[in-house]
């Protein structure tokens, strides 16, 4: 049923490109001030808002034995007071600035993030300067600190796709390493941290040796060498051996956990299993892959289940690096996520599947692998056009111990990659007998369907 | 210009071009050629405001059904064609309007006009009911999982309805009821889009690296034939009187992690000072770790685990001011309530001071900044300011505007508009607690490549 009445236009044909403008993911100039600290720095003309990312080198890992999430509250309290300013004092005069500064801690390091008008970036980095060289730490500042993220953790076990990815870190790794277990720290390693506890970690790992400052925006007219001089300069410490890094380890024995929600309207999935990081060759390959089954909406995943089902509002395919070393010890986290209806649940794990199956059997097209590079190598100037996502990828780099014109030549060797590397790399990545599946929901509702559809052990846990 | 950031007072050296086609398009041009893109942006002036009751829900639905493809694009096509040249996009529904956005590499940029005009001016040729089942499963599985399945998600509906009044056109949200998004028929979207997508009900704006008159030409030809018409009724009117008169509330006992009291207040409508004025007043109260309600509450009683203002500007009603506070353990609503009533009389009786004013002004200035930093975040500006008040150019100078605003006025607009009886409250009572859970925490996500 065609409504051409109320057609009248004059049609053309589908207009062909003009000639591509080159573009290029642009390249740090790399120093050191005297302290010790590394920086790059980026201009980026137009960028008024100017992004700073520190690198900081405090893993979770090194938290001690039953402190998780001292290293969360340390990065707070670092602009909750300094030598010279109250924790309010501290806010006002950033806010005067117009600055924001966001602190938190990963897997890889902790990482402080500044952005600012371009116009006020001296006054901001020098109060980033304070919060990093003198931090307060004051005992009522932390206490408060500490109630705060027992507050908050309610909140996030009520959200289902933070609750999946709790869980499906609890099932992946076993209890020992760091990663099996929530990176903020739970209520009961939380409410051990105090303001004695938050200094020794301090102490122990924040140096500017160890450090790398990421600056990137509009810099005309600045004079960047002699603004961090007067700032980041003036920060000292000692030196720091490396610290050891261990290796990841993963069950990945295909296998289902439901986490119980009575009358959840939606069931959250969360499929994941752990692959290498950036390091390794085929990476490239495994982007696009990954791309190809579920990077966006007419990716095969939500082809069936979002357009041709309607069974969500959008499922995605991912990689994301959880910690990468130069010496191949990383690891990253590669996983299937979205949230389907409660009634659907089964039909719609029975499609993924098939979507899997049928990507193992016929792999993935040439037309499917020439969109995808179009995609992922053409949006680079779009997606770099701030300078926070420049400084964040940036500081990405040097968190994960790669040279800092990775990203270009990732752009390279994606134009290079074809589709039976990219094929062999996603399903090497997402094998279907190998995936660890998550559903937050209704148990009473979904797991006799997700029971019948065999894709491994299920087992039920409260929530 | 003593805390100004920017030379310009914070246009960024922003310039627009206004143009119009014979069959009534506005279109808007700005160039930018430091980076090689261009952002497409085009604003429909139809929103949920002009959706009639029983088919709530309808403006967003339809969005939905403009990727469906069109006379020249088959199925997902709009989604594919853009992703295939490097290009991203989407479409967003309000209250006031429908948008729609392509950021493309430069030389793609015919393309992406090429795809919005064929769309306006001939979805219907493709629209079927085998797309319109799709979508409306699809919908209602965005409203599940952005609003039903979360922790306070229908927050947003449950105040809307109660600070607009029942039959007023802001009275629901654009997401609408399952009901009525279960009751829409397929004559229903081919109805709504014959009366609201017409050239004469839009405007283009195209921002970036771009040839002006070259784009101007592409414009011409693929937009100059699509015919205009004056379907269109206007929205029903918004007026309210300035104040609510007395306070409305609403008690909700459900599964929520903590007690929470959300409240909204009646404020003036956008594009007036004394909304500018609203917002460094909103500023200065509730956003930020420096504010007024984040200190008090957060820092010094410890009685909340956030608290903060946002804003939602609205043109053709009054704009609400969006109070959310999340309690701490144990603490109970009464006692938030009353911390926040004496703050806000307290800030009504004295009004700002100096340095909080400049605190408030450089935040907001710095959030203008970072719209203007993209090129899709300037070609949506260019498109609100001449679809809802008639004229792009006032994009280029609204940080001004808001760096314009002097303490006594934000003192006025305080004492006027933040008082108990000009408000809506909603309580969450979390449901009893069956069981002790043992916290843990947060984990994000993401992709990257």
């Amino acid at each position: 049923m065609s409504d051409t009445a109320a057609v009248t236009m004059t049609f053309h044909p589908q207009p062909q490109p003009g000639q591509a403008r080159p573009w290029a993911f642009p390249a740090p100039e790399r120093g050191a001030l005297p302290n010790g600290l590394t920086v790059l720095r980026c201009h980026r003309p137009g960028q008024q808002v100017v992004a700073v990312e520190v690198n900081l080198a405090a893993p979770l890992d090194a938290e001690p034995e039953g402190l998780d999430g001292v290293a969360t509250i340390m990065a707070r309290a670092l602009s909750e007071g300094t030598d010279k300013r109250s924790a309010e004092e501290f806010a006002a005069e950033l806010e005067r600035c117009g600055a924001t500064l966001d602190a938190h801690a990963d897997h890889p390091g902790l990482r402080v993030s500044l952005e600012v008008p371009a116009s006020r970036l001296h006054k901001a980095l020098g109060l980033l300067a304070e919060a990093l060289r003198a931090p307060a730490f004051a005992d009522s500042e932390v206490d408060r600190l500490v109630r705060n993220r027992l507050d908050e953790i309610p909140h996030e076990l009520a959200n289902p796709q933070r609750r999946a990815a709790k869980e499906l870190s609890r099932q992946l790794f076993p209890p020992t390493l760091r990663m099996s277990r929530p990176r903020q720290g739970t209520e009961e390693t939380v409410a051990r941290i105090d303001s004695a506890a938050v200094r020794a970690f301090y102490e122990a790992h924040v140096r500017p040796a160890t450090a790398t400052a990421v600056v990137v925006g509009d810099l005309t007219g600045i004079d960047l060498d002699d603004v961090l001089g007067e700032t980041l300069g003036a920060w000292t410490g000692d030196c720091a051996e490396p610290l050891p890094v261990p290796p990841v380890t993963a069950d990945d024995t295909g296998r289902v956990v439901i986490v119980d929600r009575p009358g959840a309207v939606q069931t959250q999935l969360l499929i994941g299993r752990i692959g290498p990081d950036r390091h390794e060759r085929v990476w490239p390959a495994q982007v696009l892959g990954t791309y190809c089954l579920g990077g966006t909406l007419t990716s095969r995943l939500d082809k069936v289940l979002r357009e041709e089902k309607g069974y969500t509002y959008g499922v995605r395919a991912f990689g994301q690096v959880l910690r990468s070393t130069a010496d191949g010890k990383g690891a990253s986290m590669l996983a299937i996520s979205g949230s389907v209806d409660t009634p659907n649940t089964g039909p719609a794990l029975d499609d993924l599947w098939k979507v899997l199956r049928t990507l193992a059997e016929g792999g993935l097209t040439d037309a499917e692998r020439d969109v995808a590079v179009q995609n992922l190598v053409g949006v680079a100037p779009l997606k770099f056009e701030t300078a926070a996502a420049v400084a964040g990828t940036l500081a990405d780099q040097v968190e994960q111990e790669l040279p800092d014109d990775y990203q270009a030549r990732l752009y390279a060797q994606l134009a290079q990659t074809g589709t039976v590397e990219a094929t062999s790399a996603v399903l090497a990545a997402f094998p279907v007998d190998r995936l660890v599946t998550v559903l937050v929901g209704d148990a009473a509702q979904i797991e006799e369907p997700v029971r019948a559809l065999g894709i491994g052990e299920v087992t039920v846990v409260t929530n | 210009m003593g805390h100004t950031a920017t030379a310009q007072a914070g246009s960024g050296g922003l310039t627009a071009t206004e143009h119009r086609l014979a069959n009534g398009l506005r279109v808007v041009l700005s160039e930018d050629h430091l980076t090689p893109v261009a952002a497409v942006c085009l604003w429909y002036d139809v929103g949920s405001r002009h959706e009639v009751k029983g088919r709530t829900g309808l403006a967003h639905l339809f969005e939905h059904l403009m990727f469906q493809g069109s006379a020249s694009v088959p199925g997902n096509g709009h989604f594919e064609l853009v992703q295939g040249a490097g290009g991203s996009l989407n479409g967003t529904t309000s209250f006031e309007r429908t948008n729609y956005f392509e950021t493309m590499p430069t030389h793609q940029l015919e393309l992406a006009l090429w795809l919005e005009a064929d769309r306006m001016g001939s979805l219907l040729a493709a629209l079927d009911e085998e797309s319109m089942e799709n979508q409306r499963d699809v919908v209602k599985n965005e409203r599940r999982q952005r609003y039903d399945n979360v922790p306070y998600g229908t927050a947003f509906e449950k105040l809307t309805a109660l600070a607009y009044p029942e039959g007023h056109p802001y009275h629901h949200t654009p997401i609408g009821s399952m009901a009525d998004l279960d009751a829409a028929s397929l004559e229903d979207a081919r109805a709504f889009f014959r009366t609201y997508y017409a050239p004469n009900n839009a405007v283009l704006s195209v921002v970036g690296d771009i040839d002006p008159e070259q784009t101007l030409a592409w414009v011409e030809k693929y937009f100059g034939t699509i015919p205009g018409h004056d379907g269109k009724q206007p929205p029903r009117d918004g007026t309210l009187p300035e104040i609510m008169g007395g306070q409305l509330r609403e008690e909700i006992v459900e599964e929520v992690p903590a007690r929470a009291l959300m409240a909204a207040y009646r404020l003036p409508h956008d594009g007036t000072r004394e909304c500018d004025a609203a917002d460094v007043a909103l500023t200065v109260l509730g956003g930020g770790e420096s504010s007024r309600l984040h200190n008090r509450l957060v820092r010094r009683d410890q009685t909340a685990v956030a608290a903060g203002f946002g804003m939602l500007r609205l043109a053709g009603a009054p704009s609400l001011g969006w109070l959310d506070v999340k309690t701490s353990s144990g603490v109970e609503v009464p006692a938030i309530e009353a911390a926040v009533d004496e703050e806000l009389a307290r800030f009504a009786a004295e009004g700002p001071t100096a340095e909080e004013m400049e605190r408030a002004q450089a935040q907001l200035e710095r959030e203008w900044l970072d719209r203007l930093s993209t090129v899709a975040g300037r070609a949506d500006e260019l498109c609100r300011y001449a679809v809802l008040f008639g004229d792009p150019q006032l994009a280029l100078t609204a940080v001004g505007r808001v760096l314009d605003i002097t303490a006594e006025e934000v003192q006025a607009v305080a004492a006027a508009r933040l008082r108990p009886d000009n408000r809506a409250v909603l309580v969450y009572e979390p449901l009893p607690a069956e069981a002790g859970e043992n916290g843990e925490s947060d984990e994000n996500e993401g992709a990257e490549q």
